[in-house]
């Protein structure tokens, strides 16, 4: 008896620190953005770590309610980075998010897609396209786009209008190996992370991502054997078993490359997050964490690893003469303290113009399921975006997130707003 | 638990979405900043108008339901803690900011604005609203008037009762009272106002209030100075006010915050530093630089090891965030931290410090503080364990000599955090019995079926 309570608490258990560490000031409320537009207790770190310590204390149970006030919540982790006590209340959030999953198991059709789908990249890829089928038949008529792709399946029923699902995936135009064009010395060989969004919507960028660098000497691997980051599941679900298989695919597919050169904040983020949430061996930990310490953002790799000189950083087409501004995803900036480098490499850019948004690190509030759950909430979140960019009078808004730009997308669409989404890589010829 | 008609009447009144039942919620609303009490209500409301929380009165008054009044639960008195069960009205989204009149240097706002929003939008008009509970980012302007508080600009600008100057007050019945107005001079009757500001939600709940503000000073410096011994420091302040300068601010951290602060955030703090004197003196730029001036000589002249004027904004923004997060550093120090709010004359700063070193000695309970040196408000916390009971009821004696000390030094039992449940057991030796007597006749007069914020200030009579 003893041991299954035990086993009922368990990964909250591993982050007791961060449970205790909360002195209950409720100065998070002000940081919060599911807070700032629900303004009840349970939305807010305090709350929710108060609801978690109710738990340990046998007050209160694993319930719906409980499973639900887990779910809203972003991981923006902002509360934390203005924390006087630098609580790190989303641990606590992620860990008990898995408990309860071990306490009351995946609903449909979570558990389908969770479980069955997203780990098989091929599958997943096929009913990607066949879904894409009907796009035109279930999607326009209401506003909105999709949120995430994990999400796809149950999100048709909600209908939005999301961006095309491409003809041909990235993994179906690009060969293995990427060498260097005849001419360029090889500096380097690294492992391309495609994720899924760009994978299956965005090949276009994956090809250019991987022109890019060979053009500057590095030669690109793409591993056929990658799959998902895992971050829906292990992150947004906590389905750690489902994570853990995940990240035992992507720690296998990428072995003998020296670094994992993503261009999504998210995957970015989750990658290196398999170490602190999923490892349960001493093995998997050890493994996880040199993995981990591969991943690279692809802004972090240009500046710090790649030390490329500004001239490489010329205009594409769409960008040149254009007023640019940069929202920080929060998987890069306050998660893995990502914010100058990419800042760094706009500013770079001859005849692009850099202008600072007020707020640039705020939430765009689409944090993958959390926009599945509370699409309401996720639009309110992104409308206070919007008139952070609107304020800018830029032409064009980046991002190095593929799920911070749908949210973009989506709620620039949405506000009517004539400014044009890309991703930091599409700034550059 | 209530009867479901009430839940159901509830939801009629305010809507389905504002009337929560769940546990979980409940859990949520069972707490306030302070670290031992915590009792859950039976439902929590949160109406957006005044018509709605007349409507909720009403019916918690004719059914006999407490009503304990809330806004973002950043009190440090256990005054928002639902202690009786009942309905928690909580006030946050009542948050419009009505009006604000540059030219009358007032504003009219909803009780559940959030004092730092607040201030943002009063700095783009060039305007300020001093008071400061460094629970800024969180606490509601409704519950900084109901608590009446303060922070480090009430030295040279006052509390939160002195900008008060019009509300609007449900009363326990649903009556919606209207008390001041618009201008700063107002002698009609008594002052009524002064009634509900302060009155921790016992007497009505406050739903609309009038504020006067004053232009936002346009320049500042910042000073820091470090002090092998507190009382020195303590003696400073006196010498600085004796001096003709009234600063800002001047707060006050010992060795204890100052290292717990360093190792959470390291910002290159003096650690050993037995205390650090932090001020800000502001106002027009020749004025600033006068004063500081002035002040930098006096800290010097009064026995302070390191003087430092902040560099620049970040600098300075450094040192009170500091500052702001010194109740943070305390309360993770220890499993029980009693942080407790007296008030001594300033001029008795030194002598009430030394008396501090004396109890904590003989007491064997290491006492830490921070606090408001310029008006002589100390925030003196004893660490302690309350599952320890013998030394739990050891830390509430020593607590008890604290406030015995600071009581004969012509001293009050609360600077600025309210009496709520944290001191209402102090509350008789602290109060003339005849006052005492009168506050709990208004409140049978305004509230007789004890039906808001029951059980607060002052003990039951069992």
């Amino acid at each position: 008896m003893a041991e299954a309570k035990k086993d009922r608490y368990e990964q909250v258990k591993r982050f007791e620190g961060d449970l205790s560490q909360c002195m209950k000031c409720g100065f998070c409320t002000f940081w919060c953005p599911v807070y700032q537009e629900e303004r009840i207790e349970s939305s807010v770190a305090r709350g929710k770590n108060m609801m978690i310590r109710g738990l340990l204390a046998g007050e209160l149970d694993y319930t719906k309610e409980y499973a639900d006030r887990l779910n809203k919540c972003t991981l923006c982790m902002t509360c934390t980075a203005n924390c006087p006590a630098k609580a790190n209340i989303p641990n606590v959030i992620v860990a008990a998010r898995a408990d309860t999953v071990k306490a009351r198991g995946l609903k449909f059709p979570y558990n389908i897609i969770y479980r069955w789908l997203l780990p098989r990249r091929t599958l997943f890829g096929n009913v990607v396209r066949f879904a894409s089928w009907f796009q035109g038949i279930f999607l326009p008529k209401t506003e909105g786009t999709i949120r995430h792709l994990s999400m796809f399946l149950s999100a048709l029923g909600k209908g939005r209008n999301i961006p095309q699902i491409a003809p041909r995936f990235l993994r179906q135009m690009v060969p293995v190996v990427n060498k260097p064009l005849a001419g360029v010395d090889t500096k380097m060989r690294v492992g391309y992370f495609t994720g899924c969004m760009t994978d299956f919507v965005l090949p276009e960028l994956g090809k250019h991502i991987i022109d890019f660098l060979a053009r500057n000497g590095v030669e690109v691997v793409v591993p056929r054997g990658q799959g998902c980051c895992g971050a829906p599941v292990f992150l947004g679900a906590g389905d750690f078993d489902t994570g853990r298989k995940m990240a035992d695919t992507n720690v296998r597919a990428f072995a003998g490359l020296d670094y994992v050169v993503t261009d999504c904040a998210t995957c970015t983020s989750a990658l290196k997050d398999y170490a602190k949430f999923l490892a349960d061996t001493p093995e998997r930990r050890e493994a996880y964490t040199r993995f981990g310490e591969k991943v690279k953002d692809i802004s972090q790799f240009l500046v710090d690893v790649l030390k490329l000189p500004a001239s490489a950083y010329q205009p594409s087409a769409e960008a040149r003469g254009k007023k640019v501004t940069w929202h920080d995803p929060c998987h890069l900036g306050r998660h893995l303290g990502i914010t100058s480098q990419p800042r760094q490499i706009i500013k770079s850019i001859p005849d692009v113009q850099y202008v600072e948004m007020p707020n640039a690190d705020r939430c765009c509030g689409m944090a993958g399921t959390f926009s599945i759950y509370y699409y309401d909430l996720a639009k309110q979140i992104a409308d206070k975006k919007v008139e952070a960019i609107k304020s800018t009078g830029a032409d064009i808004v980046v991002s190095s997130c593929p799920g911070c730009e749908i949210q973009l997308i989506d709620s620039i669409v949405r506000n009517k707003v004539p400014v044009k989404v890309m991703h930091i890589m599409e700034l550059l010829a | 638990m209530l009867a479901a008609k009430i839940i159901s009447q509830l939801q009629k009144i305010a809507g389905k979405e504002a009337v929560l039942t769940a546990k979980e919620d409940l859990n949520a609303y069972s707490y306030d900043s302070t670290a031992t009490w915590a009792h859950l209500p039976d439902v929590v409301v949160l109406p957006t108008t005044t018509e709605q929380v007349s409507q909720i009165l009403k019916l918690a008054n004719e059914s006999k339901i407490p009503v304990t009044p809330r806004g973002a639960g950043t009190n440090l008195s256990g005054g928002s803690i639902p202690i009786k069960g009942g309905i928690v009205l909580c006030t946050t989204r009542m948050n419009k900011i009505l009006d604000i009149n540059k030219t009358n240097l007032t504003a009219t706002v909803e009780p559940g604005v959030v004092l730092q929003d607040f201030n943002i939008a009063l700095a783009k008009e060039g305007l300020f609203y001093p008071p400061d509970p460094q629970s800024f980012l969180g606490c509601t302007i409704g519950g900084t008037v109901a608590e009446n508080a303060g922070g480090p600009y009430c030295l040279k600008y006052g509390v939160t009762k002195q900008y008060v100057i019009g509300l609007e007050v449900v009363l326990a019945d649903g009556y919606i009272m209207k008390l001041g107005g618009v201008t700063v001079k107002n002698r009609t009757g008594y002052e009524l106002m002064m009634l509900f500001t302060g009155s921790e939600g016992t007497l009505g709940i406050i739903t609309k209030i009038i504020l006067r503000l004053v232009p936002l000073p346009p320049a500042s410096k910042t000073m820091m100075a470090v002090f092998d011994d507190m009382a020195v420091g303590g003696q400073a302040v006196s010498n600085i006010l004796a001096s003709g300068v009234v600063p800002a601010k001047v707060e006050f951290v010992d060795n204890f915050i100052i290292r717990r602060i360093e190792e959470m955030t390291p910002m290159g703090l003096p650690v050993d530093a037995k205390a650090l004197l932090l001020l800000l003196a502001d106002g027009s730029p020749a004025a600033v630089e006068a004063e500081s001036a002035q002040i930098v000589d006096i800290l010097k002249k009064s026995g302070a090891k390191e003087v430092k004027v902040a560099k620049d904004a970040n600098e300075a923004a450094m040192y009170w965030k500091m500052r702001s997060a010194g109740f943070a550093a305390t309360f993770g120090a220890a499993h029980t931290v009693m942080a407790e709010d007296v008030a001594v004359p300033r001029d008795k700063l030194a002598e009430f410090i030394r008396k501090l070193d004396e109890i904590s000695q003989r007491t064997g309970f290491f006492i830490s503080y921070l606090g408001h040196a310029g008006d002589g408000n100390l925030h003196p916390s004893i660490f302690t364990d309350i599952r320890n009971k013998e030394e739990f009821a050891r830390a509430q004696k020593a607590m008890e000599e604290i406030f015995d000390t600071a009581l004969s030094l012509g001293g009050v039992l609360s600077g600025e955090h309210g009496i709520g449940l944290e001191k209402q057991r102090f509350l008789k030796r602290a109060m003339d019995p005849v006052a005492l007597d009168i506050m709990k006749k208004v409140k049978g007069m305004l509230d007789p079926n004890n039906i808001l914020n029951p059980g607060k200030i002052w003990e039951e009579e069992a």
